[in-house]
């Protein structure tokens, strides 16, 4: 696909240069350098030759905040994701964060023989080798030595997705050597490696035999909702979490009251906040919130922006995080915190640990007071089922 | 001249400046006119308006006059709160029946003192002051209205609804009012037809980065007109909603749900210019008012137009800034609403207080897909009625005797939709002058 190609698809033509994308991107607000305006208007003007190699490039959320509202219906986020591929094809990247180990490990498991022992961590949970379900566990287990030291725990979160898929009675199935979703790849342009991974999971869920791939995370559901199909064929329905448990959430054995890791048991307020890709990408708003409403003695509180106006934490695909992110992070944790909510609830592990690590810098002490609880829904839910006993 | 003759009459649907013009003008010829309109008086939106650009005259000051004609022509029947319900036939020949709704007011004995209302006990949101002030349930719907009649609302009237009250019926010296009124329907023949109905509002508030309904301080500009016009809620005196102050610093913003391809894709085509006027009046009202207008292309193309927004940079400090707004906040301090916009000659993200802000809503035409399966014409894909012939036929609809003019054949401005009125109506009378020499029925 050439630059022609993207400004095809992704109607870049009708943009109208209203800068209603620019004055509503979270990032232009604090990095006056970004301007997703700009971008279409050089893509438009330039061939690609300045483009690709724009460091800027790179600094996209792709949150969907500018596109949601464009008048002109330009897809700014696919934009920025298929640019990114023709700067990857010339050597570009953006600045990796955490030393690029988590890129390492993703091409890493592109290769077909590879073996993992990747579910040391089951106890408590009870999966079957064949079941209609199947729990796609994601990065979690990766993630979990690399952000030990902010308290954050993704494998906490799977084991809870998997205990609570138990108490509806649900006994599913995982792939004892499930690949990365490619959702980080395919966002910074290395589409080759994307697509490798995508034939070798889709081939393993269908020797599997599943109908239905319950996701815990929100990037790997909608990698396998919306770009998936369009490289590989899959024969089973991807269903996030908290779809499934909304659905069903007179079944869940939900108690009024709940500890946390970290969080003093008379937690009563908490505050929602919408993962860009269930959110925006995928429209998923009100699902999670029936959830958190359901627990007895939790209270619901929205931040000044929520729904289709909440705000990205402020990283997006473990690239360019930079001073702007850390901005945005205490921009949006002040929000939250303004609610008078302790807890700040999440779907997905990446806002958890974006957040976390806001609060844990060292920097921190000197700005606003952003120190709150932050959990994933999935954790919420499985401790109000625990104090049952 | 033979009543009975469809051929020496036209029905005008409608009866707005565009509705009324077309009427004057056909009446002028020789022909009946029946000017159908579907609310308790003729006038249409330019009654609501305050001033008129490119001269910033006062809208009923010229809309009056014409009014008072039509209701005294002896060739115009006027029939107000009344709705078009069934047509049959074609050019020449058009079988039209007609609704006149029960107003429950004996139109020929009611003299329009007014005391009804008054004396009303029940109070309800005008739709004239769209919501910013009240009308009583027994009403005449603004001062200049004509015909000057009351109406009883009965979807609000306590007597109606739960048998007591008849307060106006106490106080009428008329003997007016009539609680046992039926709908009527009468049965007209015509030879031709013109469309006129108008403009709707867009609905905005699902464009909820614009805050609109829920920050107090953010109004469309078709309140803002109420609020600088005379005989407005206010009397003419420009108040916030939120305190009841008076602005010094007012923002306008353009294109609310218009060139937007998930709202309204088309131009609104007159917002650029209301826009000016208003904050043109807000300046004349309280002077040292600053207005700054967020613009995305300045369209001021008709005649005098640009060199009235030279005007209103020179002589009345209005600003105007190249960037559409993404999202109107509020400083709950204070009710100002905050705009961020880029500034998109600088590209610099920048937010602007201000302490009112006035929406550019999107207007669309005023009629529904029933009603024109009932005329047996077709609409475009924006809902405007379809002319097939654009360039040659430019008022023609796609059946043959049936004309359009206004807001509801195209986005335009008053001058404009009197020109096509004009124009709609000769070509009506052209139409039914040749079935004429062809000898007709």
């Amino acid at each position: 696909m050439n630059l022609e190609d993207i400004i095809k698809q992704t109607k870049t033509y009708y943009c109208l240069e209203c800068g209603k994308c620019t004055s509503i991107c979270p990032v232009s607000r604090h990095n006056s350098n970004f301007s997703p305006r700009l971008m279409l208007e050089r893509a438009l003007m330039d061939s690609e030759g300045e483009l690709v190699h724009d460091r800027e490039l790179f600094s996209c959320l792709t949150c969907y905040a500018c596109s949601d509202l464009c008048p002109s219906e330009v897809d700014y986020p696919v934009f920025t994701q298929k640019v990114r591929s023709l700067a990857s094809g010339q050597g570009e990247h953006g600045d990796c964060a955490h030393s690029g180990v988590l890129f390492s490990l993703m091409r890493l498991t592109a290769h077909s023989g590879i073996k993992q022992k990747r579910l040391d961590w089951l106890d408590g949970c009870r999966t079957t080798q064949r079941s209609e379900v199947l729990y796609f566990v994601g990065c979690a287990p990766y993630f979990e030595p690399v952000f030990e030291d902010i308290e954050v725990s993704p494998v906490n979160i799977a084991r809870n997705s998997i205990k609570i898929l138990n108490a509806l009675g649900i006994e599913p199935m995982l792939l004892p050597n499930e690949r990365c979703c490619g959702h980080d790849l395919l966002w910074t342009g290395d589409v080759e490696t994307f697509k490798k991974l995508a034939h070798i999971n889709a081939e393993m869920i269908k020797e599997s035999g599943a109908r239905k791939i319950v996701f815990s995370c929100p990037e790997g559901y909608r990698t396998f909702k919306i770009d998936y199909p369009q490289y590989v064929k899959l024969d089973c329905e991807p269903v996030h979490i908290t779809e499934l448990l909304a659905q069903n959430l007179s079944r869940l054995p939900l108690q009024p009251r709940v500890k946390q890791e970290g969080i003093s048991p008379e937690v009563r307020k908490v505050t929602y906040q919408d993962p860009c890709r269930l959110g925006r990408h995928l429209g998923i708003y009100e699902p999670p919130r029936e959830i958190i409403k359901a627990i007895p003695g939790i209270e619901l509180v929205e931040m000044e922006h929520s729904g289709g106006e909440s705000i990205c934490c402020g990283t997006s695909v473990w690239t360019n995080c930079s001073s702007y992110s850390k901005e945005i992070r205490i921009e949006r944790l002040s929000e939250a915190k303004a609610t008078g909510a302790e807890v700040l609830v999440t779907t997905c592990p990446k806002c958890q640990i974006h957040f976390k690590c806001a609060m844990v810098d060292k920097g921190a002490e000197k700005g606003p007071d952003i120190k709150m609880g932050v959990t994933d829904l999935v954790n919420l839910v499985a401790n109000a089922m625990e104090t049952r006993e | 001249m033979n009543k009975e003759d469809g051929r020496k009459s036209v029905l005008v649907i409608g009866g707005g400046i565009a509705g009324i013009q077309a009427s004057l003008d056909l009446a002028n010829m020789g022909f009946k006119v029946y000017l159908v309109e579907k609310s308790p008086s003729i006038g249409g939106r330019m009654a609501q308006l305050d001033k008129t650009f490119p001269t910033n005259d006062c809208a009923m000051c010229i809309l009056a006059p014409k009014m008072i004609e039509a209701n005294s022509h002896p060739n115009i029947e006027l029939l107000t709160y009344s709705e078009v319900e069934e047509i049959s036939g074609g050019i020449g020949k058009f079988r039209v029946r007609v609704k006149k709704k029960a107003s429950f007011v004996d139109r020929s004995k009611c003299t329009g003192c007014g005391l009804c209302q008054e004396k009303c006990p029940w109070k309800v949101d005008s739709e004239f002051e769209l919501g910013l002030g009240k009308r009583g349930v027994i009403y005449i719907p603004f001062a200049q209205a004509i015909p000057r009649v009351a109406t009883i609302d009965k979807e609000h009237c306590v007597y109606l609804l739960k048998g007591k009250c008849r307060a106006c019926e106490k106080v009428c010296s008329a003997k007016a009012i009539d609680f046992e009124q039926k709908d009527e329907h009468i049965e007209l023949r015509v030879g031709a037809i013109i469309v006129a109905s108008g403009l709707g509002l867009y609905d905005i508030t699902s464009l909820t980065e614009y805050g609109y309904r829920k920050i107090k301080n953010v109004i469309t500009a078709i309140e803002f007109e109420r609020l600088t016009a005379a005989s407005g809620p206010t009397m003419g005196e420009l108040r916030r909603p939120s305190d009841g102050r008076t602005p010094e610093n007012i923002a306008f913003v353009q294109c609310v749900g218009s060139r937007d391809f998930r709202n309204k894709a088309y131009c609104s085509s007159v917002c650029c210019m209301h826009a000016t006027k208003e904050a043109m009046l807000a300046f004349e009202h309280h002077p040292g008012t600053k207005s700054t207008i967020f613009y995305m292309d300045m369209r001021a193309v008709g005649k005098r137009f640009q060199e009235y927004v030279a005007r209103a940079k020179k002589e009345y400090d209005v600003t105007y800034v190249r960037g559409r707004p993404g999202r109107i906040e509020v400083d709950p301090e204070n009710d100002n609403p905050i705009i961020w916009y880029e500034e998109t000659i600088s590209g610099r993200v920048m937010s602007f207080e201000a302490e009112l802000v006035v929406l550019a809503q999107a207007m669309i035409p005023q009629i529904t897909k029933e009603f024109a399966d009932i005329l047996g014409i077709e609409l475009n894909e924006d809902g405007f009625v379809k002319v097939p012939d654009k360039l040659a036929q430019p008022l023609d609809t796609t059946k043959p005797g049936i004309f359009a003019c206004g807001y509801v054949h195209s986005p335009r401005d008053i001058p404009d939709s009197v020109t096509q009125a004009s124009g709609a109506a000769g070509r009506a009378a052209e139409e039914i002058a040749s079935l004429g020499s062809r000898g007709g029925e």
